[in-house]
């Protein structure tokens, strides 16, 4: 069976937003790449790239941002008939990256205005850190990443 | 900022009960330009009326009615008028004791002045 996320207090918030926005998928990573979440992905292989390519781009944009205006790049928005929005939601836990694709069902208007909203109650949602976070070492990573892949597509 | 859709929305604004009146990008719903009053949160309503708009088009569209002209919503407190095409809808806001028909004329001619 297909899970929606690794963490259950995500589970509300983005089921939410994905039934206010109409929006095709959605992801919630950690910057590491690291998935917590998903909507519409029916593949754990894909859902493996999405999050690599997300947090790339996450990284290199707010890079990007930080040699332009001093301060990383907010939101990004790409595409054409299927587009994608890409964001960060702040959390008592740290900062995750939100990617979510959507078609002409949907509008970048209402995305970001229910990302706002998904934001706010994923904020409110998060529980305190129960322990100080680690650096993400390429011993761990590959680890971490196949658990939370094998709890969401049912093979944990 | 004054632009080309300034004079369009301050003749809407300036009209007795409307509380804002916008320019949105129909397919992103996003505001263009704006009007509006205090407490009005217009990324909100753009957002969400050029959604409406979009769906009413393509229910119209689905129904083989044609195209769709001045489209209004009633709500408890006001009412939300739009009028427009593919690239761009004019959204207003107005009181529920707003006079609709002048409104109305308005908007058709902000149309047909920003078509």
């Amino acid at each position: 069976m297909i899970k929606t996320s690794v963490e259950p207090w995500i589970e509300a918030p983005l089921r939410a937003f994905v039934a206010d926005a109409g929006v095709l998928l959605a992801l919630l990573l950690h910057p590491s790449g690291q998935v917590l979440a998903q909507h519409g992905f029916f593949r754990a292989v894909d859902v493996m790239s999405a999050c690599a390519l997300a947090a790339a781009i996450h990284a290199s944009s707010a890079e990007l941002g930080r040699q332009l205006e001093g301060k990383p790049f907010s939101g990004l928005h790409a595409g054409n008939a299927r587009q994608i929005y890409l964001a960060e939601a702040e959390t008592a836990r740290g900062p995750y990256i939100f990617l979510t694709v959507f078609d002409q069902a949907s509008s970048l208007g209402l995305v970001r205005m229910y990302f706002e909203e998904f934001r706010a109650t994923l904020a409110a949602a998060a529980p305190p850190p129960v322990a100080p976070q680690e650096p993400v070492l390429n011993a761990n990573f590959e680890g971490e990443l196949n658990r939370n892949l094998a709890e969401l597509f049912g093979r944990a | 900022m004054i632009t080309r859709f300034t004079p369009v929305l301050d003749a809407l604004i300036r009209l007795r009960g409307v509380r804002a009146s916008l320019v949105v990008a129909a397919p992103d719903g996003i505001a263009i330009d704006s009007n509006l009053q205090i407490g009005q949160d217009g990324k909100r309503v753009a957002a969400l009326a050029a959604s409406l708009y979009r769906k009413a088009r393509s229910s119209a569209t689905a129904a083989g009615l044609g195209a769709t002209g001045f489209m209004q919503l009633e709500a408890e407190d006001g009412r939300l008028c739009m009028i427009g095409g593919d690239e761009m809808v004019i959204v207003v806001v107005a009181a529920r004791d707003a006079n609709v028909g002048l409104i109305r004329v308005e908007m058709l001619r902000a149309a047909e002045a920003l078509a």
